[in-house]
């Protein structure tokens, strides 16, 4: 029985080939596209699974109100870990990972600069990444021990046994190799090529416990068993202890499991935001494209039903059960869906690097795991049920005589299961290209926006080795030299906020106001180099006003906040000291081109500086200037790489997330339309064959090409007409709601909508007027015969 | 082996109402081949169907083989039809992706006769009928002589006490219908009982009895032959 069902299925493939590449083609991309998309999510869902007690770590967070408004963040006291360990009792250890470092590695004469993390040295007990050399215990106990990665370990010392070798870190200390790492797994936010022990940050005394600073980022490690909420019973009260002024403010220890996805808050909880969000939305757009390669599959078997009608008014003639032949269609599909699903499979192998340079992944296929192969097959048995289901009630509900005689369905019902279904394609279809438009346009709209200085030209060097100490002699070769028209020392380069803070004092203050402002230092000759506008006062300049090492420059929002009637002159408290103002900057862009801009304070010489601004001169070419930039660092800072970044590349990187979102959607909604078109086309091919005969008597009778054309693509239009009108509110309430999440951010403009629907109906009227054309031209004299 | 009482058989759409059989009653014995005529529209071929079990009366009773089968479910209906009935139709109604053999093959797979014994019985019938040599052609390989005779094999393969014939050699020549006939007669000769629906009086005169009908009634029946 089984195989004569399989042969009639293969038949019936052959038979039809047109028929059966449409449906295999829609089929195959509709489930490439959707393991693609699974294997996004799946990779989204598993980070940081690989730990082996993953359920018992915890990052420590804040809770604090700020202007009236519950904030929540993770950087902590570096005190807090010991803390912990000390203070609850559910704790098993803490440890603590530092902001990464960009040391310069030096052994014999290679000198390499490489990002790593300084952490407490249990980091590798509590997170688990494999040790291929050393024991987690005892690798980062000693003072100058330093634990590499496989592939840092083989730049630095070849084919060497790197254990016990010695490296020089920033031409400082030397270190020990004790330990070698196996690479890290991708899902994972930890990224570092070596991990250098807590001690030494202490001996370059940058340690500290002061409970008010909050500088950075501490995991605990509960006992098994032991209670979170109790855990967190501790920690909500832990920092009024120790820091009594802050008698509101709460810590709380947040789930290893949630870190990737969930923590995005409002107002003190979470908000269902983050990459949750994400991944819901792909969720819904991989399992909307399967449907719509189903629904092709769907549609085109119940269109063609006609022709498998007598074989079932045949097979229940002779004694064929409803059952079975449910059981015979539904197996057609899964075959289908088998070949469909080996299609889909190559599609992907080929698809996927492609797709991860797209989506900034490294997802890949593991063809020896046997799990893998019987996720697949459940695919694909899912897929062959969902697309056969419909099919097979339909086609094995015929009564034995109406099928023998062909007489099956009204084709011309106002509403059929089949433009129903036609109409949810195209639905889905249509809200996916609005939805590219509208993330498109979101994207211009923010990069049109007026930054507030000029990018052009403009490139930042971070200090490195000797720069802190000779940082004036570059600045003046720079310029002597020509390379550069302008230059200025700061803390951060301009399209980063490195610090923030509240607490400042002015006079007439409202004591109530707990206002963050950004923080920016710089020395000199910032508004020349970067372009700033000055709409009260001067830059600083140290030369004729000595006393600018300890002045003030601020924005035009933190002007607001002060509500200085004449800002000029007026003194601003913070650090235990006093800086006079003498200016007010228009407001620029220092972080997200999507958020309006924050309060800034842009403090005079008396602060910190790491970084080198350096505005090129536009009179030579970009080339020159950087060679003879090079030339000055080479000479003042030799150890060290001229590593230098353009600051219009770095501004473009802020839209990068918002960019792949938009392509990702592009592409979507791109193959979502396709796999529709292609059943749309079927389906064309389909009516123009039905309707072969009524089309010769319209002919004969003096219809014109155009005319007929028009009555064959008609009713399609009309379908896509209704999808266009479901599809634009539920796209405007979509989009609506995502650019909420942007405070700067584009209207949803009409016009959209009219391109979209004009855009649908063109490609629906292509699609079928195709088949619509042919059947006009056929010669009527063939098709009246045809009896 | 068949009896009807007032069988009515009324179609129905939105604006018409119209009877296609009005209070026939017939009665068959086992063994008979009775042919079927009238014009038509007169409810011959509607008579054929509600006998064969694939359409319901509207009312009246339908007994076979001295059980009321007239108004069972599509389930007991396809049971009786299966292990009963075979069927051979004008347009041969063969499966055109399924070759000679598999169509002969099909009945037997849902009566779940054994393979071999279903190997023997297909390859018997091919031979007696002389297409053995076409069975591994599909349908439209064949000529219509050649379809028809396999449609038959079909029909009595699984050995059905009736064999339910309607126009069987309507869409054939003189020569390949005549041999039609002679299968359905010679069937006829080893007890397989015939009903047979038909427009031509020369293949009516096969069967031992002719059944007139007009306007959804039977009006004469005319014995051809004794019935043995």
């Amino acid at each position: 029985m089984l195989t004569s069902l399989l042969k009639i299925a293969w038949r019936n493939i052959i038979r039809s080939k047109g028929f059966s590449f449409i449906n295999i083609m829609g089929l195959a991309i509709g489930m490439a596209s959707s393991m693609l998309i699974i294997m996004w999510i799946y990779s989204e869902v598993t980070y940081e699974d690989f730990h082996e007690n993953k359920d018992r770590i915890y990052e420590a967070w804040n809770r604090a109100s700020f202007s009236g408004k519950l904030q929540c963040w993770n950087t902590t006291p570096k005190i807090l870990a010991r803390t912990v360990e000390k203070d609850l009792p559910e704790v098993e250890q803490a440890v603590r990972v530092d902001w990464t470092s960009h040391f310069l590695f030096s052994v014999g004469d290679k000198r390499i600069t490489e990002a790593g993390n300084i952490v407490d040295s249990n980091f590798l007990q509590v997170f688990t990444f494999p040790l291929l050399r050393g024991e987690p215990q005892t690798v980062l106990r000693e003072h100058n021990s330093i634990v590499l990665t496989r592939s840092f370990s083989q730049t630095l010392f070849g084919n060497q046994d790197p254990v016990g070798q010695t490296v020089k870190i920033d031409n400082n200390q030397d270190f020990t190799v004790t330990g070698i790492l196996a690479e890290l797994p991708k899902n994972t936010r930890f990224e570092f090529d070596y991990l250098v022990p807590w001690s030494y940050k202490r001996s370059i005394g940058d340690d500290d416990s002061y409970w008010g600073n909050n500088s950075t980022r501490t995991y605990v490690e509960l006992k098994p068993n032991a209670s979170l909420a109790s855990a967190n019973e501790k920690m909500k009260v832990l920092k009024p202890r120790y820091q009594p002024e802050d008698s509101t403010w709460e810590m709380f220890l947040y789930p290893m499991g949630k870190w990737r996805l969930y923590s995005s808050f409002t107002d003190g909880q979470e908000d269902g935001g983050g990459r949750i969000a994400y991944v819901r939305w792909f969720g819904v757009i991989a399992l909307f494209i399967l449907l719509i390669a189903c629904i092709n599959f769907m549609n085109l078997s119940t269109a063609r039903s006609e022709r498998r009608a007598k074989e079932v008014g045949i097979r229940k003639v002779v004694g064929a059960r409803k059952q079975g032949l449910i059981s015979q269609f539904i197996g057609e599909s899964i075959l289908m869906s088998v070949i469909a699903g080996i299609l889909a499979l190559i599609l992907v192998t080929l698809s996927l690097p492609g797709f991860n340079r797209l989506t900034d992944k490294t997802l890949q296929i593991d063809y020896s795991n046997p799990y893998f192969w019987m996720l697949f097959l459940g695919f694909v048995l899912f897929t062959g049920l969902l697309a056969g289901s419909y099919p097979a009630f339909f086609l094995s509900s015929f009564q034995p005589l109406k099928a023998l005689k062909g007489v099956i369905t009204n084709v011309n019902t106002l509403v059929t299961p089949r433009k129903m279904l036609v109409i949810l394609q195209f639905t889905f279809g249509i809200i996916l290209m609005i939805c590219t438009i509208i993330v498109r346009q979101q994207i211009n709209y923010a990069q049109q926006r007026e930054t507030g200085y000029n990018k052009n030209n403009l490139i930042y060097h971070h200090f490195t080795g000797d720069i802190p100490k000779n940082y004036r002699l570059i600045k003046s070769e720079l310029l002597s030299s020509g390379a550069a028209s302008s230059v200025a020392i700061t803390s951060a380069p301009i399209t980063q906020s490195w610090s923030d803070g509240w607490g400042q004092e002015w006079e007439g203050k409202d004591p109530n106001d707990k206002t963050d402002f950004y923080r920016y230092n710089e020395e000199e000759d910032l508004g020349e180099t970067v372009g700033l506008t000055f709409v009260q006062g001067r830059d600083f300049d140290l030369s004729q006003y000595p006393t600018d090492s300890t002045a003030m420059i601020i924005n035009e929002t933190a002007l607001k906040v002060m509500k200085f009637d004449n800002p000029i002159g007026q003194i601003v408290k913070d650090n235990g000291e006093e800086w006079h103002i003498v200016g007010v900057i228009k407001d620029f862009i220092l972080t997200s081109p999507y958020q309006p801009t924050s309060p800034m304070l842009i403090y005079g010489a008396k602060s910190w500086f790491y970084t080198l601004l350096i505005k090129l001169n536009h009179d030579r070419s970009t080339a020159e200037n950087l060679k003879t930039a090079e030339g000055i660092f080479k000479k003042y800072n030799p150890e060290y790489p001229f590593d230098y970044q353009f600051v219009d590349e770095e501004y473009a990187q802020k839209f990068a997330n918002e960019k792949r979102t938009g392509t990702l959607a592009g592409l979507f909604s791109a193959l979502a339309i396709l796999i529709s078109c292609l059943g749309l086309f079927g389906l064309a091919t389909y009516m123009a064959e039905s309707r072969i005969k009524e089309i010769g008597i319209r002919k004969v009778l003096g219809a014109s090409v155009v005319g007929l054309t028009s009555l064959l693509t008609k009713d399609f239009l009309k379908l896509v007409i209704v999808s266009f009108l479901l599809a634009a509110p539920l796209a405007w309430w979509a989009m609506h709601h995502w650019l909420q999440s942007y405070p700067y951010h584009t209207p949803i403009r009409w016009e959209v909508f009219v391109m979209t629907g004009l855009l649908s109906a063109l490609i629906a009227v292509m699609t079928v007027g195709f088949q619509a054309i042919k059947a006009a031209l056929t010669n009527p004299v063939g098709s009246i015969k045809n009896e | 082996m068949i009896k009807t009482v007032n069988l009515t058989k009324v179609y129905r759409t939105d604006e018409v109402e119209t009877t296609a059989l009005n209070g026939v009653n017939i009665d068959i014995k086992e063994g008979e081949f009775v042919s079927v005529m009238g014009p038509s529209g007169c409810g011959k071929s509607t008579l054929l169907n509600v006998l064969g079990m694939i359409d319901n009366p509207t009312s009246g009773e339908y007994l076979f083989n001295g059980e009321e089968v007239g108004h069972l479910s599509e389930r007991k209906r396809s049971n009786v039809r299966k292990h009963n009935l075979g069927f051979v139709f004008q347009s041969f109604n063969l499966i055109d992706e399924l070759t000679v053999y598999e169509n002969v093959e099909l009945p037997m797979l849902y009566t779940k006769v054994p393979s071999s014994e279903r190997k023997k019985r297909v390859e018997e019938l091919l031979e007696g009928m002389n297409i053995m040599h076409r069975r591994n052609h599909f349908p439209q390989q064949l000529s219509g002589g050649q379809q028809q005779r396999v449609a038959v094999a079909r029909a009595i393969v699984n050995k059905p006490k009736l064999i339910l014939a309607d126009e069987p050699t309507g869409n054939l020549d003189s020569a390949n219908g005549d041999e039609v006939m002679k299968i359905l007669a010679d069937l006829n000769a080893t007890g397989t009982t015939i009903l047979m629906v038909t427009h031509s009086q020369y293949c009516a005169e096969f069967g031992n009895r002719i059944i007139r009908m007009l306007d959804g009634q039977v009006v004469t029946e005319n014995v051809v032959k004794q019935y043995m």
